[in-house]
């Protein structure tokens, strides 16, 4: 049997892969990227949630069950952004979060 | 968990098969009699009101625990239905002008006024987010809805954007105390609390994003910088119900959490959301005076009341949450009246510029009475709501000894007062040219004369004799604080 | 350290039976190049376009309601695993949420969101 991962080598990744999230969406000028940046973030909750319920929590499904529902949430998010962007598209023909401005940003 | 927990759902399940039934009625009615089903939405919200009398002085832990019946949430509830019957009532009109799928923009309405329902009443993180994610999806929808507007579909991919990036936040810094405590039951954390009352860093870092996400969805200062653009950017009727129902449900989730999972180490915190406060109210009063858009000036004096209740938030206890609830009802009518003011203005004009309110006074008394009343309130003067909440709420603060939050929040409430007097100027004083003189008075509909005064009422009501909203927010309070 | 020595071996183990594999095949085989060689693959049809083609952005709204039901089906999968132990009352409860997911889908429909315009 080999010995399990340790908690804090899960939790750095997690770490990380929301570090690079946050990055994406505070660098990126494309809309569809800074939502894929989004996206990494909220797996990088499932990680976290998933790892956290199999070494702290009494009952080790509830992680679970709180990633299949960010999972779900996740998808429905890309999806409403996506539409956005489209309407976005359709009316100018760009989709770069800069030139977004007629509202000063 | 058992079936009869259902019963005491039905405001939740009427709202959601009356939008359901508004979606699906939407494909049978031609084009424009589609606002008017303005009508059986508000309806919806009236029955599920009734309803609501069920769960009166019920405490109940339903559903293994993710939700609590209480006055407090009994207290929010009503708040909200009150809320989406105005914005609903408020709106045809500008549906009619501006917008094309008038079904599905009611029916929106009434499920974000659903899952703020859900944040009131959730004890449980899991809960709680699904429930600001179902208010938080409407909203992004309703907002970007003027589909043929630049500036709506803007403000609507900013707001989601924005939205999406806070609810990452919130999320990790859940995960990070799911994972210092075990659990994410408010009841649990508290226990978990009170035999290990410091978990260290990762604890502080969840706290810390769990703030930081909420403080987006109140539009906090740091985290206000989307809220001028929505509102701005938002269908009339969106910008007022973003500036009440989703800045009330935001702070419901934060009072009901620090009150029944972190209440152990307020203390650490207190500082921190009092110094955040303060620069709240400072920046929205300080950027408001310099406004020439209305919908702008609404929006940046909506980021100043927000630092007024994070005061309460700072100096959390059960005076100063039945402070809060008064002061978020208080603040509720006033801007529900001040903003259908500037929608009807706007649907007979077409403007939203605080110039364009010159001759107000001649053209139409009712909604320059009423605008006058609202901003009146706003700017908390006497015998109007704002004074008597925010009297009442401050009062209630003072006791925590944090000198230096009340002195800023009541000075920033008296420099508030000369740009809230400056519109009033606009609609009383500022002579019309011969040209403008000509226009004629405005005519409201009789529907729109009956909301504004009832809103008055209201209003007046609060500022004046306000003990019954006492009472409910009192009751409110206890359900959360014992006693 | 030793936990990560199988791991160590499988890489190696796999990277090794790749590059014998692919090593083998490029010594060994016959080295004929034609035209209809170097298209792009597709299933056996006969190809279109190039294969570094941009893909519309309006793709994106048929891919992601396709994700969302796809996605609302792993609440599926738990439910049915334990479905014997839980009773009737979850059975009709997902028959409530099937029942809001097909109204959904028949909305979309109905909506147009499936036309290509």
């Amino acid at each position: 049997m080999i010995e399990a991962i340790p908690l804090d080598h899960v939790v750095l990744v997690a770490t990380t892969l929301f570090g690079i999230g946050l990055y994406g969406v505070l660098s990126r000028r494309n809309a569809v990227a800074i939502l894929m940046a989004i996206e990494l973030m909220l797996n990088a909750v499932n990680i976290n949630f998933i790892a956290f319920s199999m070494y702290v929590s009494p009952d080790p499904t509830v992680g679970q069950i709180i990633a299949v529902f960010v999972i779900t949430v996740a998808a429905a998010e890309v999806a409403l952004g996506l539409a956005i962007v489209l309407q976005i598209f359709r009316n100018k023909s760009n989709i770069n979060v800069d030139d977004l401005d007629l509202l000063r940003w | 968990m058992n079936g009869s927990d259902f019963a005491f759902l039905l405001p939740e399940i009427v709202l959601v098969a009356t939008a359901i039934t508004v979606w699906a009625v939407d494909f049978f009615t031609p084009r424009d009699r589609k606002p008017d089903l303005a009508w059986p939405a508000a309806a919806g919200a009236l029955v599920a009101m009734a309803f609501l009398a069920i769960s009166w002085g019920e405490h109940r832990e339903m559903f293994l625990g993710t939700l609590r019946l209480d006055n407090f949430s009994l207290f929010f509830r009503f708040l909200f239905l009150t809320v989406a019957f105005f914005v609903i009532v408020g709106s045809p009109g500008y549906v009619r002008r501006k917008l094309r799928n008038a079904g599905e923009f009611y029916g929106l309405i009434l499920m974000s006024t659903v899952g703020a329902m859900g944040i009131v009443s959730s004890r449980e993180f899991l809960t709680a987010y699904i429930s600001l994610e179902l208010v938080a999806f409407g909203f992004y929808v309703l907002v970007s809805h003027a589909r043929h507007e630049a500036r709506s579909n803007e403000a609507g991919a900013k707001y989601l954007i924005l939205g999406a990036f806070s609810s990452g936040l919130l999320l990790f810094g859940i995960s990070l105390i799911f994972g210092a405590t075990g659990s994410t039951g408010y009841a649990a954390i508290a226990a978990a609390l009170e035999t290990t009352p410091d978990f260290g860093m990762v604890w502080t870092l969840g706290v810390a994003l769990v703030l930081a996400g909420l403080g987006f969805k109140v539009a906090a200062f740091p985290f206000h910088s989307w809220a001028p653009d929505v509102y701005e950017g938002a269908p009339l009727p969106i910008t007022a119900f973003l500036s009440v129902g989703s800045k009330a449900a935001g702070f419901a989730f934060l009072i009901r959490l620090f009150a029944e999972g972190l209440f152990p180490v307020l203390d650490d915190w207190r500082v921190a959301i009092g110094v955040v406060a303060v620069l709240t109210m400072t920046f929205g009063n300080l950027v408001a005076i310099q406004q020439a858009n209305l919908k702008r000036l609404l929006a940046y004096s909506s980021i100043a009341q927000a630092g007024y209740i994070l005061v309460g938030v700072a100096t959390l206890n059960a005076d100063t949450t039945s402070g809060m609830l008064l002061h978020i009802a208080g603040y509720t009518a006033t801007n529900l009246g001040a903003f259908l003011v500037v929608i009807y203005f706007h649907n007979l004009t077409g403007k939203e510029g605080i110039d364009d309110l010159r001759g107000l006074y001649r053209r139409s008394f009712l909604l320059t009475l009423v605008l006058a009343v609202s901003l009146l309130s706003l700017a908390g003067m006497p015998l109007f709501a704002g004074f008597m909440t925010k009297f009442y709420l401050f009062t209630a603060a003072a006791a925590s000894q944090l000198w230096w939050l009340i002195a800023l929040a009541v000075a920033n409430s008296i420099l508030s007062v000369y740009y809230y007097l400056l519109v009033l100027r606009q609609a009383f004083i500022t002579p019309e040219s011969e040209e403008e003189e000509q226009r004629p008075a405005f005519r409201l509909p009789s529907h729109a004369r009956a909301t504004l005064s009832l809103l008055m009422v209201l209003v007046l009501w609060i500022g004046i004799y306000p003990s019954v909203f006492v009472d409910a927010a009192e009751a409110g309070s206890r359900a959360l604080f014992g006693g | 350290m030793a936990s990560y020595l199988p791991l160590l071996v499988a890489s190696v183990a796999a990277i090794g039976f790749v590059g014998v594999a692919l090593g083998l095949g490029f010594l060994l085989a016959p080295q004929q190049f034609s035209r209809l060689k170097r298209t792009i693959y597709e299933c056996g049809m006969e190809s279109t376009g190039g294969g570094w083609r941009q893909v519309h952005i309006r793709y994106y709204l048929m891919a992601i309601l396709f994700v969302i039901f796809a996605v609302e089906g792993i609440f599926l999968f738990p439910w049915a695993a334990v479905l014997g132990e839980i009773g009737t009352f979850a059975f009709v409860e997902m028959l409530v949420f099937m029942s809001i997911l097909f109204f959904g889908l028949i909305y979309a429909w109905r909506k147009g969101a499936f036309e290509w315009r």
